[in-house]
């Protein structure tokens, strides 16, 4: 938009000199305008900038996670920790059964009580069980020596792994500042580097330790599956079905368990301590761990599936109580309500989104995790699944206060989604005679769907990544829960993938493994974020109605 | 939008059978059952915390406000039996009690609570430090961004891309900003737990709602107001500077005033950026100037999270958790209504 001056001298005049003077500032060849115009862009490029910035960063430190963690898992094999919990598990899995037979022996106890007789006569009648129950302990004695023995060995192994994956750090540390000292110095370095001992370890050697213990471990099975089976034929029966049936129960998963016996062996029997970790087991154990356990003194587990499942378990249950009260409060605003109504909902709902989460976690810490207790224990209620509630914080006190930040963003976006349909689709349903349900039901709401659905789904991605009230009311439990329990599993505490981060990056040493761990569940956030607005935005821009 | 009662009138003239109207009065009375129970939910957060937390922060003699407690720093409280009454003190002065009579104190048993005692004066100052930061930072390339696109952008792969970025920043989750900002920041730029670290990364989590804001904010000016500019012959520059951005600039203040709840009201973001649990130097207590930048602040969200689930529960720190949470909330949730009223406000005025 150059214009040229006239040729005559300007007059001192200030808008024509302000309007009509070209910029004389040249830099690089160009004037000043151009030069605005770099700024401006240059300001609007910060935004792609910005997101670049946070792949990068995320990615550049969970970058050394999948390596580490297979190296972690390296040792775990290696050092025989991995043949340890294969007895581990065996020998758990018996701890149940005799929980379970304890089981058993309370509730026969009571109903021998319930019939009259007294202590010791009861007990005297359970004498078979009990005597059961303590051939049944016994029975595993073999196992639980062997299986200490072996864990003392194999941790003190792992903890030499450890010592020296710390001495070659120091090794490193040393010979890595010899490049910029003077000679004197850096002879000093090179003669500490020289001194640190790295003792190699002869894995092979130390796994045959355990699995010299192996044909012990043959020969202990042996005697327990013979020691099982004569339990099993001795079981007593009470004659009373209520107990019988618990009771045979226990007998099915005693047999279970005989028979889980030769499979472990030949579990124990395939196990190689140099088989290498591949690269797929250990993306495994983080995709699909179920267990996150750090800090351990045994084995450290990142398995990110508990978590993940924590996260969208709660937003499902948020966006159960989210959706149909947002779509309900949209329509209502829209469709039915008079304009005073809608002048002061509108602001209003709003207005909630405004309250900072960590005050709606105070309150549900504070304030709705009790009364909620409290409510779950009134005996007219105790046919909701899952009353009364263990745990005063847990999914469901989390969600109803997700849900409630989730409200406005559902309600402002349906709402928009609502008033964005042509007024000449309502008006022509109502001229044909339809009521107006009929017209909000199936015009209306069918047109704004699409409006809805992105609606939903933002509403989805704001549940998903909020922090605050997970950290503070959804219990922290860091399990999938039991979901066996049907819908009283709305009411286990779990632990959700943007809690731990905000839990555990605080304590957390940088550059470790734990560290890297947290930002790749970062990383999985961030993903999961980018997919939910990329189908958002999708769906608003495949599913536009003409506008009229 | 609303369709004031018309239905009688139809009915009439369309004679449906009664049951229908009322199954269609009952649609409309659930509707606003579920209108109004979540105005009833927000109701009692609103409520418990005002009452709760607004008998910690007033009171019934003058001055009618706990001043101590937003003028000084937390303490821990130390309670004790002295002269076969309860005393409660706050550390400062249980010292100065101690060293003026120390035979009141022998073989007495005394429980401390932290954090119980003592105000959240500099909770209340880096919060307004990181706000006013972050919002300077966020608004200058905020507007500077939207100006860009709605003054000079062309339809292009390169305002393709800055949108979809927009978009999609807007939804990253503010932990996330948290972790960004602590990977870059503090750990690559080595800045460490400091304001600086907390207003980027508060100030690149708002940029977003800025740039959506400010961008409808300028695209409401009318295009004459831009034409009659440069067909006087101003430059692009001067037109946006005479005619485009005064007339804009409410909009663009009244809509960032919601960016400013936004950032205050986030926890996250600050956790591992900018937050310190306890300090005790207020923030202008630095030696250099340029410490100023690179100190961490204490700061309100925090400190209610840390008070509701770092520390031992019980009834002396109920007060100081609820009085937190309602100066938080309430001074947040001003802030917001503010610039909902104003904007209503605003929308009524200019009507292009």
């Amino acid at each position: 938009m150059a214009i040229q001056s006239p040729p005559e001298p300007a007059v001192s005049h200030s808008v024509r000199k302000q309007l009509l003077a070209p910029g004389k500032f040249r830099l690089f060849g160009r004037n000043r305008d151009w030069w605005i115009k770099m700024f401006f862009e240059g300001n609007a490029a910060i935004s792609v900038v910005v997101l670049l910035l946070i792949v990068f960063t995320l990615f550049r430190e969970a970058a050394g996670f999948m390596p580490g963690n297979r190296q972690n898992l390296e040792v775990y094999r290696r050092a025989g920790l991995e043949y340890v919990d294969i007895l581990k598990r065996q020998t758990t899995e018996y701890a149940a059964l005799g929980r379970q037979l304890g089981a058993v022996r309370l509730a026969w106890l009571q109903k021998l009580r319930a019939q009259g007789l007294d202590l010791p006569a009861a007990n005297t009648r359970l004498a078979a069980l009990d005597a059961l129950d303590s051939r049944l302990a016994e029975a595993i004695g073999a196992h639980e020596t062997i299986l200490s023995e072996m864990t003392e060995h194999a941790s003190s192994v792992k903890e030499r792994v450890t010592v020296g994956q710390d001495m070659a750090e120091v090794r490193r540390n040393l010979l890595g500042g010899i490049a910029g000292a003077d000679a004197a110095h850096a002879a000093k370095l090179q003669s500490g580097a020289d001194a640190v001992v790295l003792e190699t370890i002869d894995f092979v050697a130390e796994a045959n330790v355990l699995i010299g213990r192996f044909p012990e471990l043959q020969t202990a099975n042996r005697n327990l599956s013979a020691e099982l089976a004569s339990i099993l034929a001795a079981l007593p029966h009470s004659g009373d079905p209520a107990i019988d049936k618990p009771l045979a129960r226990f007998g099915d998963r005693l047999a279970d368990f005989g028979a889980s016996i030769p499979e472990r062996e030949a579990e124990l029997a395939r196990w190689r301590a140099d088989r290498p970790v591949t690269f797929l087991e250990g993306f495994n154990a983080f995709a699909f761990g179920r267990e996150w356990i750090t800090a351990s003194f045994w084995q450290d587990w990142y398995g990110v599936l508990p978590l993940f499942f924590g996260s969208v378990f709660i937003s499902v249950l948020a966006l159960a109580i989210a959706i149909p009260l947002g779509i309900c409060a949209a329509l209502y605003v829209n469709q039915v309500a008079r304009p005073w109504e809608q002048g002061f909902i509108k602001p209003y709902i709003e207005f909630i989104s405004a309250i900072p989460s960590v005050v709606l976690g105070f309150f549900g810490i504070a304030m709705l995790g009790e009364t909620l207790r409290q409510l779950s224990q009134v005996a007219w209620l105790s046919w909701v699944p899952g009353f009364p509630m263990q745990e005063r914080l847990n999914g469901f006190t989390a969600a109803s206060l997700l849900a409630l930040m989730a409200i406005p963003t559902i309600f402002t976006l349906a709402e928009d989604a609502l008033q964005n349909v042509p007024k000449a689709l309502r008006e022509a349903s109502l001229a044909l005679g339809a009521s107006r349900v009929q017209t909000i039901l199936k015009v209306i709401l069918p047109a704004a769907l699409s409006g809805i659905t992105a609606a939903i789904l933002l509403g989805f991605g704001r549940v998903i990544g909020e922090t605050m009230v997970v950290l503070l009311c959804a219990g922290n439990r860091i399990a999938i829960p039991d979901l066996s329990l049907g819908l009283g599993v709305a009411f286990q505490p779990v632990h959700t993938m943007t809690g731990i981060v905000a839990q555990e990056m605080g304590e957390v040493v940088r550059g470790s493994l734990h560290y890297r761990a947290l930002f790749m569940v970062g990383c999985l956030l961030f993903l999961l974020s980018l997919g939910i607005n990329y189908g958002a935005q999708k769906i608003v821009r495949r599913y536009r109605l003409p506008q009229s | 939008m609303s369709t004031s009662p018309q239905a009688p009138a139809r009915r009439s003239i369309l004679r449906q059978p009664s049951w229908r109207a009322r199954a269609e009065a009952l649609f409309f009375l659930l509707l606003r059952m579920g209108t109004y129970s979540v105005l009833f939910a927000a109701a009692v957060v609103f409520l418990d915390i005002g009452i709760k937390g607004g008998r910690v922060v007033f009171q019934l003699s003058p001055p009618f406000i706990n001043v101590p407690f937003l003028t000084q720093s937390p303490e821990t409280l130390n309670v004790f039996t002295a002269d076969g009454a309860k005393v409660k003190m706050g550390d400062r002065e249980f010292r100065a009690f101690k060293a003026a009579h120390p035979e009141k104190l022998r073989d007495v048993p005394v429980e401390t609570y932290v954090y119980s005692a003592g105000g959240i004066f500099p909770n209340i100052v880096g919060t307004v430090l990181l706000v006013v930061g972050s919002m300077v930072i966020a608004l200058v390339l905020g507007v500077c961004s939207a100006i860009y696109l709605s003054e000079y952008a062309r339809e292009g792969p390169f305002i393709r891309l800055v949108r979809l970025s927009i978009a999609n920043l807007a939804g990253v989750p503010s932990i996330v900003f948290g972790l960004f900002g602590f990977g870059l920041f503090v750990v690559a730029l080595d800045w460490n737990v400091s304001l600086l670290a907390g207003w980027f990364t508060l100030a690149f989590m708002v940029l977003p709602i800025i740039i959506t804001a400010s961008e409808e904010a300028l695209r409401s000016v009318p295009k004459g107001l831009r034409e009659g500019a440069l067909a006087l012959g101003a430059t692009k520059f001067q037109t946006i500077r005479t005619n485009v951005l005064p007339y804009a600039l409410p909009g663009i203040l009244t809509s960032s005033v919601l960016a400013i709840a936004r950032v205050a009201g986030e926890t996250a973001p600050i956790m591992f950026t900018a937050a310190y649990v306890v300090r005790d130097q207020m923030p202008w207590q630095v030696e250099k100037w340029t410490d100023f930048f690179f100190q961490g602040v204490m700061a309100l969200p925090y400190h209610i999270y840390v008070v509701a689930s770092k520390i031992p529960q019980n009834d002396y720190t109920r007060d100081v958790q609820y009085g937190t949470a309602f100066v938080f909330l309430f001074t947040v949730a001003g802030i917001a209504l503010a610039a909902i009223l104003l904007r209503a406000r605003l929308r009524k005025q200019y009507r292009w």
